[in-house]
């Protein structure tokens, strides 16, 4: 479904394996970093959105308390706000289903690349790009990594594989809690009961723990992914915060 | 709200439940590889995922399956061409993980070809079994070795009476080829871009040719020649006694695309198609180029030669039976088929057996015949499950 996004990154990816001494890990790691730099716009307009969003969440408790009973009223007057903050209430969904295909597509790479079975590969072998310098004869990459097979679920025999879904629970619980809106500033008491904060909350739970039971059974070369992506997330946030409020001191600072 | 509350935490447990048995490997495995087929004695073995179903050629039917019970079977899923013995059958299973944080078991296993009884498995390797092993002898001492290769990078002779490791050879990538047997020494090409002659008897190399890409076919020997296909879009000629470069094709540069299936060899003229559907004739002593013709279609098998050599007989991704007049690369006729075609069709006499996968039928058997269409269906034989 996503093969025409899937075919050129997988291409990518094997060009950035020739260019960095034949190491699959490498390839991964700066393709995922060259993806994330390529959604760095829509990350930030949803960064931006999801800000804007907590940052009027008292102005919402107020109109839940006020109109809470007619829902038809308080629908209104939540449109209402939106348009005078200026607010697109999908501003945050529709950078996320943007990006979706992209991240479908890098996964199916990968899978092209490291492939267990042959028929991914053979799905991608007339689509190898030969006009590319360097590429010819290099699929399928180099599988080995520490000793697990990057084609393979972790498995008992390298039981150290096993670190890995950990680590993808690990840093997807970290990325959850840093980028949610509700625990990267402090909550009202109000918001900390609402309906949204709970489900806020099992999700920064739940998201871990499914990507972590989802990586015990798929290929080491996906968690490897996942790892990498979440620390690149992680790390972009704090450097978009750090540009933010430092653009906000020099303004500050300009004021006075 | 307060209901909310109250049910988060039972809701929470139930999706994670759920999310445990959905990962736990409880769902089975779809056929993400080919199935292959043997014919021995007018019977056809196929692999047909769930068994291994033996078939009588003359009608396509299915004289028993094995095992019987597949469902209560732990071995899995049969993708490989099995080795056929005297009584018995050597296959390549792939069970599913059962239970949480179960793994999948890649399993060689023999089985008594009457009862289904199985004699002996091997189960340590971690990778699939891509391609089928095969029965070896060893000339001093006549042991029987089975040998096969792994994902994991490792071939694996077995011994054929008891199952016991006899050697093992580990290459520096995945092996998906099928090895072959001649005079005591394996030829096994690998995706660590070499193809490996070895002893027999212990595993150990005799010599390596190495290529710019991945050998995942296995070699043709004909005249103390061996041809094979490579990943760097080359074909090779390689003396089989020493492994030296006879010749490439093309001589400069790379092909278009992958060679993936085995080439098929008649007196000095040798037959390769690539993934895009390439076919080449090459001369077999210079490797110089006498004709080629493009199918149009991704083609992962080689190409076979029909009984009289006039034929070429080319199964395509897209179910179709391509043939091609061995004389100019013409085609002479095309049979439409069902499904996906992944290997290499099997030509007894007159007749042509052709496997696919994720279609109505497991098995096709064609006529050839001189005029008309230049087939006929005979009989398929149909997919139960898949």
């Amino acid at each position: 479904m996503f093969d025409f996004i899937a075919y050129p990154l997988a291409n990518l990816t094997v060009l950035l394996y020739s260019w960095l001494g034949n190491s699959t890990i490498a390839a991964i790691a700066v393709l995922t970093l060259l993806i994330n730099l390529a959604m760095l716009p829509l990350t930030l307009s949803q960064q931006q959105s999801a800000r804007k969003m907590q940052d009027m969440q008292p102005e919402l408790e107020k109109l839940k308390k006020k109109y809470g009973n007619d829902r038809e009223r308080m629908a209104q007057e939540q449109m209402k706000l939106y348009r005078e903050k200026g607010i697109n209430p999908m501003g945050g969904c529709l950078p996320l289903l943007i990006q979706m295909p992209i991240w479908f597509g890098l996964l199916a790479a990968i899978r092209f690349c490291i492939p267990s079975t042959p028929l991914d590969l053979f799905r991608f072998s007339p689509h190898i790009y030969n006009w590319l310098p360097g590429v010819i004869g290099l699929v399928p990459l180099q599988s080995t990594f520490l000793g697990m097979d990057l084609g393979q679920p972790p498995n008992v025999a390298q039981w150290w594989s096993y670190a890995l879904p950990l680590l993808v629970g690990g840093t997807s619980y970290l990325q959850q809690k840093i980028l949610s809106p509700s625990s990267s500033t402090a909550s009202t008491a109000a918001d900390d009961q609402s309906q949204a904060a709970l489900m806020n909350r099992q999700m920064q739970i739940m998201m871990p723990l499914m990507f972590m039971m989802f990586t015990l059974n798929y290929a080491v070369g996906l968690s490897i992914y996942f790892i990498i992506s979440n620390l690149i997330r992680i790390v972009q946030y704090y450097i978009i915060n750090l540009v933010r409020k430092n653009g906000e001191q020099k303004q500050t600072s300009g004021k006075r | 709200m307060n209901r909310f509350r109250k049910m988060r935490w039972p809701l929470f447990l139930t999706v994670l439940v759920a999310l445990l048995f959905g990962t736990s490997g409880c769902g089975g495995v779809q056929a993400s590889s080919w199935t292959g087929m043997t014919l021995i004695d007018e019977k056809l073995y196929v692999a047909d995922l769930q068994t291994i179903q033996i078939l009588d050629v003359s009608d396509g039917t299915a004289v028993h399956a094995i095992p019987e019970n597949s469902k209560d079977s732990f071995l899995g899923y049969f993708y490989v061409a099995p080795a056929v013995g005297d009584g018995y059958l050597i296959g390549a299973a792939q069970a599913p993980p059962r239970g949480f944080l179960a793994q999948a078991k890649n399993i060689v296993v023999k089985l008594d070809v009457e009862t289904g009884a199985a004699l002996w498995t091997f189960d340590e390797a971690k990778s699939p079994y891509i391609e089928g092993g095969v029965i070896g002898v060893t000339t001093d001492g006549g042991k029987e070795l089975f040998v096969i290769g792994n994902g994991n990078g490792t071939v694996y002779a077995l011994d054929v009476s008891k199952g016991d490791v006899v050697w093992t050879f580990e290459a520096g990538h995945r092996v998906w080829a099928t090895p072959l047997i001649v005079d005591d020494v394996v030829y096994i090409g690998t995706m660590d871009r070499n193809l490996y002659a070895l002893h027999l008897a212990n595993g150990e190399e005799i010599w390596r040719f190495s290529a710019e890409g991945a050998f995942a076919c296995t070699p043709a020997l004909q005249n103390g020649v061996l041809y094979i296909g490579a990943f760097d879009n080359r074909v090779y000629a390689v003396d089989a006694a020493g492994g030296t470069e006879l010749w490439r094709f093309p001589k400069n540069g790379n092909g278009e695309s992958w060679f993936w299936g085995r080439p098929a060899v008649e007196d000095s003229n040798v037959y390769v198609v690539d993934v895009k559907g390439n076919v080449y004739a090459l001369d077999g002593d210079s490797g110089e180029e006498i004709w080629h013709s493009s199918l149009g279609v991704p083609v992962r098998a080689g190409a076979v030669l029909s009984e009289d050599a006039s034929t070429l007989l080319i199964s395509s991704r897209d179910g179709t039976l391509f043939a091609l007049d061995t004389a100019d690369g013409t085609r002479k006729w095309v049979a439409e088929g069902d499904g996906e075609g992944y290997i290499s069709p099997i030509v007894d006499g007159d007749t042509v057996y052709e496997a696919r996968i994720r279609g109505t039928y497991r098995v096709r058997a064609l006529e050839l015949l001189e005029g008309g269409d230049g087939y006929k269906e005979l009989w398929v034989f149909p997919v139960e499950t898949e």
